[in-house]
């Protein structure tokens, strides 16, 4: 019954948006929230009833191959977490209903893309559905319609763009070879040697992914984006759109499809820590809070493609849990920083200090953030770098073991002139603390960190082992 | 069954514990500075009743497995309970001197959940077995003591916590890393497994280099150590706390934990770490002997004893093992108690400068004669307690290496200098600028305690000597 999962809420839209729309702008915060937390129940239980049951005639009529493993598993976990976070920020950093009506409806429209590219197993609906999610945040970008939101989301729609179409011609091009659209036969396909042009279209297909992923080097649009969004959809964005659309998609198909041979692997390795480096370096010049921080998402997205790239169990493992932690982090931080800026209107971190006096929440969240982002045990973010740490080091990957490794010098520098220049300082009176839709989301997602990195050995048991299936598929 | 528990106790009582203290701290200060009391007592009493078995020669140890070799390990043996009554002890008076200290500042929630989850961290990396433990306890003091250097949110207070929290966690990752080899070796974290799988062989010099580096920066030796003297700017029995007492020990107890207790090392370090070492006690000797702020001059003076430690535990032999763990018991004592003196004489004189100050003998009579005891302490005057630790490392060490030897005893002889420069300085002299006053009865009871205790260690110095003995013992496998 996965399809529900997609249905349900395009119903619900539909719904939505029929005329007498003044009980439904009230109630389509509470549908939304309530689509949002059923899927985080269901991904978090994972019972076989629902998961594995087929519509025949749902299912049919969607033409669309959902199957679901446990990497889509902790994929819809991230969705369902960092979507209810984005709509309790929502909620209260947009105080007009018909706009926050409309951006609930996009939310919605985001999340089931989302879903959908993360439960199908055939390389065209994953395109669909990446296009889905793809339009709905150009305009979530573009929302406050000034001229940085329009910037921003005219960056992205431009490099969007280019990526999609590497992707659609790297398609057509696999069709070509294979007949089909589905993973298993593009995988054949591909893997059978002697055809250059497959090469080339992989090749196209990786960049595009990457695009979107913002991996260096094509990563310029990341921080004007993420800067130019409205709160909640900077939150949403960072949290988990980059990382489904770009680097979700990157780990499916290489380990589905095009395996991970000895160019892919190097490739990554170095694409990997170019980004640690240039993300984590760029973001210690930062002034503004959130260009801060969509830097340090470059330069976690680094430690995530550079765990990926080692290939093996635990460095895979690393870096799925990695991108789990880094969707839980980067929300919070983005979280905090909606607070400050619903309560400050500025992002300018030497307009800041001393915040944390009268934001005892927002401050205390931010520093479990920042400690877990930085990889500080007993935190979430430490177990995931670890993971990948050692997997490189097994690998027999040295130098990059060494450059993950003392990178995280580099990420706590930033972060503690973020704490720094923001939080820890003398004692700012005028402010007072986020609203209680932002403290819900930050009480939430510290909870989640905590949780987490202090229960580690269970989390690894439960979804992490099991993710050995699908290297040895 | 029973010990197993009091050890859990130890360790999680006072690091959950921590996080309530804010939430009490909303209704009650009282209710606040009771909770904190008792969630330092409780390691303390639990590791004091652990004591008798350890002693009698049956660790406890109780284990978890987990996967990836991250087996939740606590073992309880002569050495760690004697770390942990040690430092849980000097924690728990620095708690005292807090009620009375820090009652006139703002968020004392924040300040009693630091200290609390310090102390229980300390607890856990004392107690642990199992190196991602041991790095993970560490970065949690570490966390408590970036949040407690900048206690007081002056911009430039703020600077320093991050410097000393960035300076550690360098040591720390690279220290990590070194893990991480003994991990790939190995296939576990678990200290026990490790020595199996490992043999009796030497660990490679990499590792043991890499693992300094942590150590070293943590216990604030050159070329790590100048974020000590830096962070004296965090409330006084904060740098009481972390930089003289507990924090800075914890080096040292992961040195002998690892490479005395656990591995062997190559013997090229039985030269390297005591010429560092002593490099080190020389600078910052020299380093105290001109500074003017009262509580830097204690910091370098920390520095310059941390050596002396290093030096007891590297040179090896009986002699110096027992010399350097009695070395942390007294040092912790005396220097804990010179900074509290140094943080009553700062609330009384407003001024940290000792140029300002002068003659507070007559106004401040008690604190003046603990921190005379503390300070004769850690000189190694017969018969507190420093001279006897003091005695037994340089011993030790001229068995091994008479050179190095010398250069220490040129060391001890510049402490008596600077620490006697302080003293005339401060409590001698004409009076000095400033109008003083004697500190709250709390805190001058406090510094009381330790002061005497300085000297009762030393006269009664056979009860520390016997369980030394037995933790020697149990380290070098007897």
């Amino acid at each position: 019954m996965p399809s529900l999962l997609i249905l349900v809420p395009l119903i619900g839209l539909v719904a939505l948006n029929l005329p007498n729309k003044d009980i439904m702008r009230k109630l389509a915060f509470w549908f939304a929230l309530g689509l949002f937390i059923t899927q985080i129940l269901l991904a978090i239980q994972h019972h076989p009833v629902f998961w594995n049951y087929q519509l025949e005639k749902m299912d049919s009529f969607f033409r669309v191959n959902f199957s679901v493993d446990h990497l889509s598993f902790i994929m819809l976990l991230c969705i369902g977490i960092v979507s209810t976070a984005s709509l309790l920020v929502a909620r209260h950093t947009i105080h007009d209903e018909k706009e926050r009506f409309k951006l609930i409806n996009l939310l919605i429209i985001a999340s089931i893309g989302m879903s959908g590219t993360v439960m199908t197993s055939d390389i065209f609906s994953m395109y669909i559905f990446l296009e889905i999610t793809a339009i709905a945040s150009f305009i979530l970008i573009a929302f406050e319609k000034n001229i940085y939101a329009l910037e921003g989301a005219f960056k992205y729609l431009m490099l969007s763009a280019t990526a999609t179409i590497m992707i659609l011609t790297s398609i057509a091009i696999l069709i070509l070879a294979a007949g089909s659209t589905s993973f298993s036969d593009i995988s054949q396909a591909v893997r059978s040697p002697g055809n250059n042009i497959v090469v080339v279209a992989i090749g196209l297909f990786l960049c595009g992914l990457m695009i979107k992923g913002g991996v260096v080097p094509f990563h310029a649009w990341v921080p004007d984006a993420y800067s130019a969004a409205p709160a909640s959809v900077s939150v949403l964005l960072a949290g988990i759109v980059t990382k489904v659309a770009g680097i979700y998609t990157l780990i499916r198909t290489i380990t589905a499809i095009f395996g991970l041979d000895g160019a892919t692997r190097s490739a990554l390795l170095m694409l990997g820590a170019i980004s640690i480096l240039v993300g984590a370096f760029a973001a210690l010049g930062q002034k503004n809070m959130k260009r801060m921080l969509a830097y340090s998402s470059i330069s976690q997205i680094g430690y995530i493609i550079i765990g990926f790239g080692t290939g093996t169990f635990l460095g895979i493992a690393g870096a799925v849990f990695h991108l789990f932690n880094h969707s839980m982090f980067k929300a919070l931080l983005f979280v905090n920083a909606s607070a400050v800026e619903s309560r400050l209107g500025t992002m300018d971190m030497d307009k800041m200090g001393g915040l944390s006096a009268k934001m005892p929440v927002t401050g205390a969240t931010s520093v479990i953030g920042m400690l877990s982002a930085a990889g500080i045990p007993p935190l979430s973010g430490f177990w995931s770098k670890l993971m990948i740490i050692v997997a490189l080091w097994r690998s027999g990957d040295h130098a990059y073991s060494i450059i993950a490794i003392l990178a995280g010098v580099v990420t706590l520098a930033y972060l503690l002139i973020m704490q720094r220049k923001a939080f820890f300082g003398k004692d700012n009176e005028s402010v007072s603390e986020a609203g209680l839709g932002i403290k819900t989301a930050s009480v939430m997602l510290a909870g989640v960190l905590v949780g987490i990195g202090i229960s580690f050995p269970f989390i690894f048991n439960r979804f992490l082992a099991p993710l050995r299936e699908i290297i040895h598929r | 069954m029973l010990n197993s528990n009091l050890l859990l106790c130890a360790v999680f009582v006072p690091t959950i514990g921590a996080f309530a203290i804010p939430f009490i701290g909303r209704f009650s200060g009282i209710a606040r500075n009771a909770a904190a009391f008792i969630l330092v007592f409780v390691p303390l009493a639990a590791s004091a009743l652990l004591a008798p078995a350890v002693l009698s020669g049956r660790p406890v140890t109780l284990s978890y497995t987990l996967p990836l070799g991250c087996d939740f390990t606590l073992t309880a043996d002569a050495l760690a309970v004697f770390m942990a009554i040690v430092s849980s002890f000097i924690s728990f008076v620095i708690v005292l001197y807090s009620f009375g200290y820090i009652r006139k500042y703002s968020h004392l929630s924040e300040y009693y959940t630091m200290v609390v989850f310090f102390i229980g961290s300390m607890m856990g990396l004392v107690y642990s077995a199992n190196l991602i433990f041991i790095y993970l306890f560490w970065e949690m003091t570490a966390i408590a003591s970036w949040r407690l250097i900048g206690f007081f949110r002056e911009k430039t207070f703020v600077l320093k916590a991050d410097k000393a929290f960035l300076i550690t966690v360098f040591g720390a990752l690279l220290m990590l890393l070194g893990f991480i080899l003994i991990y790939t070796e190995t296939g576990s974290f678990d200290l026990s497994i490790i020595k199996s799988r490992l043999g009796p062989g030497a660990l490679s010099n990499t590792v043991v280099l890499l693992i300094l580096f942590g150590i070293l920066s943590k216990s604030a030796t050159l070329p790590f150590h100048t974020w000590l003297p830096d962070a004296g700017v965090a409330p006084s029995p904060v740098t009481a706390l972390l930089h003289a007492a507990v924090l800075v020990k914890i080096g040292v107890y992961v040195y002998a934990r690892l490479f005395v207790a656990t591995f062997s090392i190559g013997a090229i370090w039985h030269t390297v770490v005591p010429a560092l070492a002593a490099i080190s006690a020389l600078v910052s000797a020299g380093a105290a002997l001109v500074e003017t702020d009262i509580k830097r001059i204690i910091a370098y003076s920390t520095v310059s004893q941390i050596a002396f430690i290093f030096l007891g535990l590297a040179v090896g032999g009986e002699i110096g093992l027992a010399g350097a763990l009695l070395y942390i018991l007294m040092h912790g004592l005396a220097k804990g108690g010179l900074f509290l003196c140094a943080g009553i004489v700062e609330h009384g004189t407003h001024t940290k400068d000792i140029t300002k100050m002068g003659g507070l003998f007559g106004v401040m009579p008690m604190t003046a004669v603990s921190f005379l005891f503390c300070a004769f302490s850690v000189m190694g005057v017969p018969p507190f307690g420093g001279f006897f630790s003091k005695y037994m490392v340089i011993s030790g060490a001229l068995s091994n290496n008479t050179w190095i030897a010398m250069t220490f005893l040129v060391g001890a002889f510049l402490t008596i200098l600077y620490l006697f420069r302080l003293f005339n300085m401060v409590f001698m002299g004409e009076e000095g600028t400033q109008s003083a006053r004697e500190g709250s009865r709390i805190m001058v009871f406090s510094v009381a305690i330790l002061g005497a205790l300085s000297l009762v260690a030393g006269i009664c110095i056979q009860y520390p000597a016997s369980f030394v003995e037995t933790a020697v013992k149990q380290m070098l496998g007897f």
